[in-house]
């Protein structure tokens, strides 16, 4: 199952954020791995071509689907629920279009967007009580894709619309199994140029502990968590944070014996999420962040907020990490997996940690 | 070039044939001033031009001042030349001292002197002026190369140089600071100019978190080199994430890497809008702790210990950090390897460290903490035996009953009386025979004479 590592190739597991095993669900994942799976397709191999753009626009369309009949649900439940109802109520022109949408929304196959279901859904969009929702957005388990795919439906319908890049990086859809790319950072015909070997095990839901074991062997794992969602719950149990069972997934892999001299790569991911969330959501709601003390609004609140996070990991890690461990590399990275270039200067870092650990220097 | 003979005694012939083809005697028409008979301007000029070629350390591939300019007396070379009537050239001013003390021979001769009355050696000092005209102004060319060379690189990686170009990227960028990095070290003056041309903003920009070691390395080495950092560009390099690429290099790195980045650190946190927690890092800790036990670079070894100990100073929550990073124990089984200038600062920390209690009961766990404070008693230095006195006494109090009997057992008690029978402070003694009492309340006499081991006098 796992190949055997020859001299000039690195072999690297991206982690995984959370697991279902003892709730017998699936595990949300979201994270952001397979955008960065993405991003090195698109970075240090060949990219998309049109065949496999356009692949992707089923899955595009179901994102819509799924987010509108989030948004109207979610609406409806909040109007029943919430102290401050009426604010959900969606207003009775728009009532009937919703119900159709989330009927369309609830089948195995979606149709495929045309102009007049787009119009439908756009109306249904800008009602006040969707845009209520949709500001609670963590509540109601949105996909981050959400915002993004409602602003451009009008160019997702098209007759012969092919997927941009943007869209196909958005486009969200579960893993299954362990998927891997293989790639070269520093570019194929330099010198020196390793060969990299990524594994993305976010989408194996069997028991965990009973085939981590077959990755001891790998260079260094990729430990994805987003740091956005620490005011989220799960999607298949709605009373644990989010960032608390990264937390314990975290601490989970650090202890695991197969890893002892692996080098870990922390990724920080969805900044660009947390930046704006920071603004409006304090910190401190997240149980593991219950000591934080914001100190003055704008930038400045981000940039702390940052690093009370990334002080919080490095705790974690040092905690999880017995004296005779301390040693492994041990780095933290600042991503959005959506931004290229980020990403293209990240792995270029990665490369030359790697490259510097192999030396031993 | 002038050309000397080695003479048997020692000392340097200037060859005149050489001289005067350099110009030295006068040929050459640059020297104008310097020969001129203008006897009182020229002094102070020309010690200006000594004492700047002095302060400038001014390389040591130039010739040395010629034995025949250099007073006997001061081993200075001459200003003002005079000659008495042994034919024995001094300073004026030195020889006038000495004639003024009453002495009546010549210093170097020890002839009586006839006749006390100073020739100005206007002809030496002629020569002694025209020879450092010359090298002054090959000092100030050479200087300005150096500052010249370094503005262009300066400005080569900003961007700003004249013929406008693209700022310097990559592998190119790296070169261009290693040059600079070796310009700054080898001449100081050099990090004026670089100042000068805006290095400073510069290196800084150039820190961030996607920084590659190459680039940063270099640009860390170039701002600990002497470059006045002012309060902006302090305030700058404390940023979070430049802060966390030193963290960085300085787990990472190479050796003398990691030492620029601690000295980086280290002036830093003199700065007085530093705020404390930036370095209550234990990523940052970690780091400082490898390279203090790095064995084979005791530089490192003395930078990390003293930033360790500023750090114990200046925050106090980052001294449980430093605990909980198992320094303790690491400290003390370094604490009998360390070169000698190091075992103050190390004793220092744990001093520190001693104050929180989780700190104490690190010390106490640690098994090597009595044998190797008991060592260091009296064997380094006064101030070292007062802190690992104060270890051990941390150690014995807390748990007297395990303690006392392992440290009369590791020699405490000879150790102890030779304390309080040296010429130590009374503070000191005072400390030694209260510990003594305290590790020996449950012995009995022979018992504790035979720890002592004591010979048959002292008993």
């Amino acid at each position: 199952m796992i190949e055997a590592m020859t001299t000039d190739e690195v072999h690297v597991t991206v982690g995984w954020e959370e697991e279902g095993e003892n709730k017998g669900g699936n595990g949300s994942g979201e994270s952001g791995k397979s955008t960065i799976f993405k991003q090195i397709k698109l970075l240090f191999q060949t990219g998309f071509n049109e065949a496999e753009l356009r692949s992707y626009i089923s899955v595009i369309h179901a994102n819509v689907y799924q987010t509108i009949k989030i948004l109207h649900d979610g609406a409806k439940e909040l109007s029943q629920v919430e102290s401050d109802s009426s604010k959900y109520v969606i207003s009775p022109d728009n009532q009937e279009i919703g119900e159709k949408l989330s009927e369309i929304a609830g089948r195995l196959d979606y149709p495929l967007l045309i102009k007049e279901l787009v119009h439908d859904v756009k109306k249904l969009w800008q009602d006040p009580a969707i845009q209520e929702t949709f500001s609670c957005g963590s509540i109601v388990q949105l996909p981050d894709c959400a915002q993004y795919f409602m602003e451009n439906l009008d160019r997702l319908a098209e007759a012969d619309y092919v997927p941009t890049k943007e869209d196909v990086l958005h486009a969200r859809v579960r893993t299954n199994g362990v998927v891997q790319i293989q790639f070269s950072p520093v570019g194929e015909g330099k010198r020196g140029g390793e060969v990299y070997r990524l594994y993305d095990v976010g989408g194996q839901r069997n028991e965990r502990r009973k085939w981590i074991h077959l990755f001891e062997g790998v260079n260094a794992v990729i430990f994805c968590a987003a740091i956005s969602e620490y005011d989220q719950m799960l999607f298949e149990d709605e009373t644990k944070n989010r960032m608390m069972e990264t937390k314990e997934l975290f601490d989970w892999v650090l202890k695991q014996r197969c890893f002892e001299k692996t080098s870990f790569m922390l990724f920080l991911n969805k900044f660009d999420i947390f930046e704006r969330k920071i603004q409006k959501v304090p910190l401190s709601v997240c149980e593991w962040f219950k000591d934080y003390q914001p100190i003055a609004p704008g930038k400045q609140e981000v940039e702390h907020a940052y690093e009370f996070v990334k002080k919080k990991f490095e705790e974690l890690y040092f905690q999880s990490s017995k004296p005779d461990r301390v040693d492994r590399v041990f780095k933290i990275y600042r991503t959005t997996a959506l931004d290229q270039k980020l990403v293209k200067k990240t792995f270029k870092l990665i490369d030359e940690s790697m490259r510097r650990s192999r030396e031993g220097s | 070039m002038p050309q000397y003979q080695e003479l048997p005694c020692g000392g340097q012939e200037l060859d005149i044939d050489t001289a005067l083809k350099d110009g030295i005697l006068g040929g050459a028409p640059e020297l104008g001033d310097a020969t001129a008979g203008d006897g009182g301007k020229q002094p102070v000029e020309l010690r200006k031009m000594m004492d700047e070629l002095d302060a400038a350390g001014d390389g040591g591939g130039d010739e040395a001042v010629p034995a025949v300019f250099i007073c006997p007396i001061s081993l200075e070379p001459m200003v003002d030349p005079v000659t008495l009537c042994t034919g024995q050239t001094y300073e004026s001013a030195n020889i006038s001292r000495w004639l003024a003390l009453g002495h009546r021979t010549c210093p170097t001769t020890m002839q009586e002197l006839w006749d006390v009355t100073p020739i100005p050696n206007t002809t030496l000092r002629q020569l002694i002026a025209a020879w450092f005209s010359r090298r002054y102004t090959r000092f100030k060319k050479r200087s300005a190369d150096f500052h010249g060379r370094a503005a262009e690189l300066v400005h080569g990686l900003r961007g700003t140089a004249v013929p406008k170009r693209q700022p310097l990227k990559g592998q190119a960028r790296v070169a261009a600071l290693r040059e600079l990095r070796s310009l700054a070290t080898n001449h100081q003056s050099v990090t004026k100019a670089i100042a000068e041309a805006g290095g400073v903003a510069l290196l800084t920009s150039l820190l961030g978190p996607f920084t590659s070691h190459a680039v940063g390395s270099e640009a860390v080495a170039i701002l600990v080199s002497g470059v006045s950092l002012d309060a902006d560009a302090k305030a700058a390099l404390m940023q979070p994430a430049k802060v966390s690429l030193l963290v960085d290099m300085l787990n990472e790195g190479a050796v003398d890497t990691k030492i620029n980045c601690v000295r980086l650190i280290r002036i830093l946190m003199d700065e007085k809008g530093f705020r404390p927690e930036t370095v209550a890092s234990l990523s940052l800790l970690v780091g400082v702790m490898r390279l203090v036990r790095d064995k084979n670079h005791p530089d490192g070894v003395a930078a990390g210990l003293e930033l360790l100990s500023s750090i114990c100073a200046v925050h106090r929550p980052a001294r449980c950090l430093i605990v909980s990073i198992g320094a303790v124990p690491q400290l003390v089984e370094l604490l009998l390897e360390l070169p000698t200038e190091c075992v103050e600062p190390a004793l220092d920390i744990l001093d520190a460290l001693a104050i929180v209690p989780e700190g104490r009961i690190a010390l106490k766990d640690c098994p090597r903490t009595i044998p190797n404070a008991v060592r260091l008693l009296m064997r380094v230095s006064e101030a070292c035996t007062q802190r690992a006195l104060s270890m051990l006494w941390v150690v014995c109090r807390m748990a007297p009953e395990e303690s006392a009997p392992a440290a009369l057992d590791a020699g405490l008690g000879a150790k102890l009386l030779l304390v309080i029978q040296s010429g130590c402070g009374p503070e000191l003694k005072q400390q030694a025979s209260e510990l003594l009492k305290l590790c020996t309340l449950n012995c009995t006499s022979t018992v504790f004479i035979s720890k002592c081991k004591l010979t048959k006098t002292i008993q």
